[in-house]
């Protein structure tokens, strides 16, 4: 054994070198990125953390009194109704075309995603469009028919419609997340429960579930924060939860105070739910670090079977996506040339500018605090980007409003530099665009964020290992191995980011610069004066886009060997 | 290797500038003529977004050659944003639908006081600001509508008949959380009091003929389908839907019966839609000028009319449709108590069980 | 000695236990060294360990005298010269064979590049499969491969965790040797962690025997498990024998 013996200057040069080493350390810039990213996308929701603390009035007193309960009560019905609901039918059609080859299923796979395209305060209005008094089925059947039913038969304007609304728009978080866990991830998993002697059902129940567990929390998070954070539904169809009760403190009682304290609840509630999963979770890691990314190979459904998969997959894509589409189109024809439409174009080009953009600098900072977590470790590190999906949490207008406090904040501190550059006015940013989109990147990162790091956990960590040991470092790693092998996660984070942007409706609303439409504002314009049949001519161009982006990237997705 | 990391940030951060930059721009022309000549522009935050306002403030641009900019959205989030911006803010008028959040803004400083003979000669009094800080531009009249064939309109009268048992699971009327239903409470707290008000809220409530969803064209709708025989709402909805391009639509409207209540008591109520100049507006003159136009006989009956509503302007008319349904008499109280009253009419709905 | 690892010591957070305990090694310049251990020895964290995976609590690494980590000097993973094999390969499934075998060639011109490559797949017997993807080899193949990867670099030293665990028994007796070939053509320093007798036995010059993250016993291959072939006590786990 030899000792090693180390001359003074030796250590010295080393010592200097270690310092060195340690300023420039990629694991450095890294930590540095991400946290300068998550302080960025966590600032305005200290506004509202501090709210809890704030103390307690008569508002408050009257909400706890009268309200609080029953809207309480509601929002965890619609939460456990809609989370159940679209796990059991986003997980159940991942599984099918995960694992079946079944007539339509190539086209079923991207097309089951179609429903997000839909936003569902669009959906609400349109079914309640189909089902009302002078909609089609009644019409139909009153004219058509000369029955005259009970019209209380048809009412979706109550929980289970919203229910219903929210499970048909939403399902397709669970199911694209879910679906690419199962394709890529559980060959061996579910050959060798095969091989065991399982039939399918007892596989779905014993493997499938249990395996796809981190898929299908990530995804029916984003259901269950996207149903609390809804106002657009529930307040057409007349049904109260707790965002009705921050609306209502803020608005109708003129007590932001309140509201702030409402929403600093939910978000505690929030905080509570990823907590509970991470403790479940443990130590477990969930990367089934088998490197070998191999698909599964499909099984043939014949007879009764195909049909029956065929059958289910068009019924769900049909509520979904087929039914509603060809209402609005119905009303778009009866509706068309009362609108000017040849500002369509540019309302077209606002709505896809920023979404386009919105989407890649979340997937960017997505990136960067994906791998800051993963090199890292750490609880902290584990659990600080969880949190920034809170501002997802938080009902747009409420975030908002934090936004525009830190921009025009962030305009006074820069006012000297303005002065210097000859501007005349204070305010430059918080009237730019640049505001809006900083909303958006704060509200939908846990969106883009959910699926990097998926990615992340799917790739594991060994690829990283392999290529660094190689001498290759950090961040030439993250671009030439990380990137590539992140394609499928970072396309379709930036689908969904992309398409949640065009539907959005609060933020734009409150914080577009003068002069600005978009396709969701002018489809909200219409359908809040009731005119949902104006509305439908936007809101089949959204649609149409968010559609299009479905098919365009899995079009290109097809053509890449996985 | 850090460089490439650095290079990523500083493109996401070069296209957030560069956005940021497109917009500031494109404002650069209007920015530097606002400093070489009077501007020419005014900036408009408006919770009314009807396609005839655009075609108005083209027309206005027309008539003076000062382009109006707009940013539309929902009255409170507006108020909000004007508040936060402060004295730096770029909103020059505040115009909303309903004199509530009219008042609202008054009372939280965000308007200023402006006279204008011109004003004063096109807008009544009562529907002005006791201290002009706001001026209404269209009326609106929240009333009983009923099905032709099983109500006959002798057997109504007022809002607080509707209280009575014979009404009992015939009464429709969306939720409570609907600023409409919030500035009717409101409106009844000055003219009844507190506790008649609430015991008519707790009535009314009784007699539901179904949990509250639903805007008030749903409202008819309900009637026509036979879940209620009467219900609450604006005179415009069936303006819209007697016009609508849906023929289903137009046969509902016919059905119904329109029926201004209190006639022979305090009058039916009635709100506006109204604007103010913001008072750190920037463009006072042109804000004024922009008021002045809305309120005129020209803009006047397109204004009103596009949303089948009534102008404020005497010297207009209303629409052929509005003068069918005949002329009433209006509750006479001064339209800032429904801003005053709003949130106790919130808490009353609340303790009532209105949903 | 060429390698010296002085008194390394790691738990992993959230446990008391001690996952590698003062663990002490030195290895000759292109010796074959096995660490042999059941499962949860902390074998495989100890090559995480050495190759700047995870942060040793303490202990030291020096290379030809020069230091890799102690105290105070902490180098990065691609800072420090070591190749590593991983139990599941670890091929870069969007490159193919050539590409992933020049990943780690950065250093060279074009030109050395080509031949380094060619050297190494000569080395594996795999010239041929230059323009293959990972999925389009065999386990076998893929195995050869990520060795080849990891030679090429010239490493000071090769890490191999469990190298035959995904390969069928026939299998992994040819290989064994082939590896042994390779290892000891290219005069690569290397050490490699398995659970199973038969391979330490085969290919390695000096056995380490770990136990709950301490050394058990250590020898030359023949004295550690005697000169007996040791399939014939494969059929029960062995029982550790003093040296």
């Amino acid at each position: 054994m030899l000792r090693v013996k180390r001359n003074k200057g030796f250590l010295v040069e080393e010592l200097g070198c270690w310092t060195v080493q340690r300023k420039l350390s990629n694991v450095n810039a890294w930590t540095v990125s991400a946290v300068i990213i998550m302080a960025l996308l966590f600032l305005p929701n200290l506004t509202i953390v501090s709210g809890i603390f704030s103390p307690s009035n008569d508002n408050w007193a009257h909400m706890k009194e009268f309200v609080l309960g029953s809207f309480i009560k509601t929002s965890l019905i619609l939460i456990g109704a809609t989370g159940f609901l679209t796990i059991a039918i986003g997980l159940s059609l991942a599984w099918l075309i995960a694992q079946y080859q079944f007539p339509l299923r190539n086209f079923l796979k991207w097309a089951l995603v179609l429903p997000l395209s839909i936003p569902p305060f669009i959906g609400a209005y349109t079914y309640h469009g189909i089902f009302n008094y002078t909609g089609v089925i009644q019409t139909t059947l009153r004219d058509g028919f000369g029955k005259d039913l009970n019209p209380a038969y048809f009412d979706i304007m109550n929980i289970p419609g919203a229910v219903f609304i929210y499970t048909l728009f939403l399902y397709p978080y669970v199911y694209s997340i879910t679906r690419i866990f199962l394709s890529q991830q559980s060959a061996s998993l579910i050959e060798s429960a095969r091989m065991l002697g399982k039939g399918p059902v007892n596989i779905f129940f014993q493997v499938v579930i249990p395996i796809s567990r981190v898929a299908i929390i990530g995804g029916s998070s984003l259901v269950v924060l996207e149903v609390l954070n809804d106002y657009g539904v529930v307040k057409y169809y007349g049904i109260q939860t707790f965002t009705t009760g921050i609306f209502q403190s803020w608005f109708g009682l003129g007590d932001i105070e309140t509201s702030i304290k409402l929403a600093a609840s939910l978000m505690g509630f929030v905080i509570f739910i990823l907590m509970a999963e991470k403790l479940l979770r443990g130590r477990r890691q969930y990367n089934y670090s088998t490197t070998k990314v191999r698909p599964l190979p499909l099984i043939r459904l014949k007879g009764w079977k195909a049909f029956m998969a065929t059958g289910y997959g068009l019924l769900i894509l049909s509520l979904g996506f087929l039914i509603p589409v060809v209402q609005l189109i119905d009303w778009t024809i009866l509706t068309f040339g009362t609108i000017p439409t040849e500002e369509f174009l540019i309302y077209v080009k606002n709505s896809v500018t920023v979404a386009g953009i919105s989407a890649t600098v979340i997937i960017i900072f997505a990136l960067i605090v994906g791998n800051f977590s993963r090199l890292v470790h750490g609880k902290a590190a584990k659990l600080l980007p969880k949190l920034t999906i809170l501002g997802y949490s938080i009902p747009g207008a409420v975030i908002a409003v934090a936004v525009v406090t830190a921009f025009i904040g962030l305009d006074g501190f820069l006012a000297p530099l303005y002065r210097l550059l000859g501007v005349d006015h204070t305010l430059v940013l918080s009237v730019s665009l640049a505001m809006l989109i900083s909303a958006y990147i704060i509200r939908f990162f846990a969106i883009g964020y959910n699926s990097i790091e998926s990615g992340y956990d799917k790739i594991g960590t060994d690829f990283r290992d392999a290529s660094r040991l190689l001498g290759v470092g950090l961040t030439k790693t993250f671009f030439r191995i990380d990137v590539p092998m992140l394609k499928g996660a970072i396309v379709s984070g930036f689908i969904l980011v992309f398409i949640d942007v065009l539907k959005e409706i609060p933020l734009t609303l409150i914080l577009r610069p003068f002069n600005f439409d978009t396709l969701s504002t002018k489809a909200f314009q219409y359908a809040s004066d009731e005119k949902i049949m104006e509305a439908s001519q936007a809101s089949l161009v959204i649609v149409g886009i968010s559609a299009l982006a479905i098919v365009v990237f899995y079009k290109f997705l097809e053509k890449e060997p996985e | 290797m850090k460089k490439a990391l650095l290079l990523v940030l500083t493109i996401a951060l070069a296209v957030l500038s560069a956005c940021g930059n497109e917009t500031a721009t494109k404002d650069e022309p209007n920015n530097q003529a606002k400093e070489a000549e009077e501007s020419k522009e005014v900036n408009l935050y408006t919770a009314r977004h009807y396609d005839v306002d655009d075609q108005l403030y083209k027309k206005f641009e027309e008539n003076t050659g000062i382009k109006v900019n707009v940013i539309k959205g929902e009255a409170d989030e507006l108020l909000e944003r004007i508040k936060r911006e402060g004295d730096a803010s770029q909103a020059d008028v505040f115009l909303t639908a309903d004199a509530g959040r009219l008042f609202r803004a008054k009372d939280e400083g965000l308007l200023q006081s402006v006279t204008s003979d011109l004003l004063d000669e096109q807008v009544p009094e009562n529907f002005q600001d006791d201290d002009q800080m706001w001026y209404g531009l269209t009326k609106r009249a929240r009333v009983i509508v009923y099905n032709k064939e099983t109500v006959k309109p002798e057997e109504l009268s007022t809002y607080e008949a509707l209280t009575d048992d014979k009404w009992k699971g015939r009464v429709l009327i969306r939720s409570s959380e609907n600023i409409y239903n919030q500035s009717l409470l409101a409106s009844f707290i000055e003219t009844n009091g507190e506790e008649k008000a609430k015991d008519w809220a707790a009535g009314l409530v009784d007699n539901f003929a179904r949990d509250p969803e639903g805007g008030d064209r749903d409202q008819a709708k309900a009637i026509a389908a036979g879940i209620g025989d009467v219900a609450i709402m604006n005179t415009y909805y069936l303006g819209q839907m007697l016009n609508s391009e849906d023929p289903e639509e137009v046969k509902v409207a016919e059905s119904l019966g329109i029926f201004f209540p209190n006639q022979e008591t305090t009058g039916t109520h009635v709100n506006v839609s109204g604007a103010g100049v913001v008072k750190s507006a920037k463009n006072k003159d042109n804000a004024i000028q922009l008021l002045e136009f809305l309120s005129s006989p020209e803009a006047q009956g397109q204004f009103a009319e596009a949303n089948y509503e009534y102008p404020v302007n005497d010297s207009v008319e209303p629409t052929e449709l509005l003068k069918s349904w005949g002329e009433f008499k209006e509750q006479d109280i001064p339209l800032s108590v429904l801003g005053d009253n709003n949130a106790k009419a919130i808490l009353i709905f609340n303790e009532v069980g209105w949903k | 000695m060429y390698i010296s690892i002085q008194d390394l010591c790691f738990s992993y957070p959230d446990t008391n236990r001690a996952a590698v305990d003062h663990f002490s090694l030195t290895i000759g310049k292109g010796e074959v060294v096995s660490i042999l251990g059941k499962s949860g020895s902390g074998k495989s964290t100890i090559l995480r360990l050495l190759a700047g995976l995870e942060k040793p609590s303490k202990g030291s690494l020096c290379i030809q005298e020069n230091v890799v980590f102690d105290d105070k000097v902490f180098l990065a993973p691609e800072k420090r010269g070591i190749g590593m094999v991983f139990q599941d390969y670890a091929l870069f499934p969007h490159m193919t064979v050539q590409d992933n075998i020049k990943f780690g060639l950065s250093h060279l011109k074009k030109e050395e590049k080509k031949k380094r490559i060619q050297e190494v797949l000569e080395l594996v017997e795999l010239e041929d499969y230059g323009n293959r993807y990972p999925h389009q080899l065999s386990g076998g193949q893929q195995q050869r491969v990520a060795i080849a990867r990891a030679i090429a670099p010239n490493p000071h030293l090769i890490l191999l965790d469990e190298p035959f665990s995904n390969l069928d028994a026939e299998l992994q007796v040819k290989i064994r040797k082939e590896l042994r070939d390779i290892l000891k053509k290219a005069n690569i320093t290397s050490i490699f962690v398995t659970h199973d007798e038969n391979d330490a036995f085969a290919l390695a010059d000096w056995i380490i025997k770990l136990k709950d993250g301490r050394i058990d016993a250590m020898g030359r291959p023949c004295d550690l498990l005697g000169a007996s072939r040791p399939s014939e006590i494969r059929q029960q786990e062995p029982e550790l024998v003093g040296v």
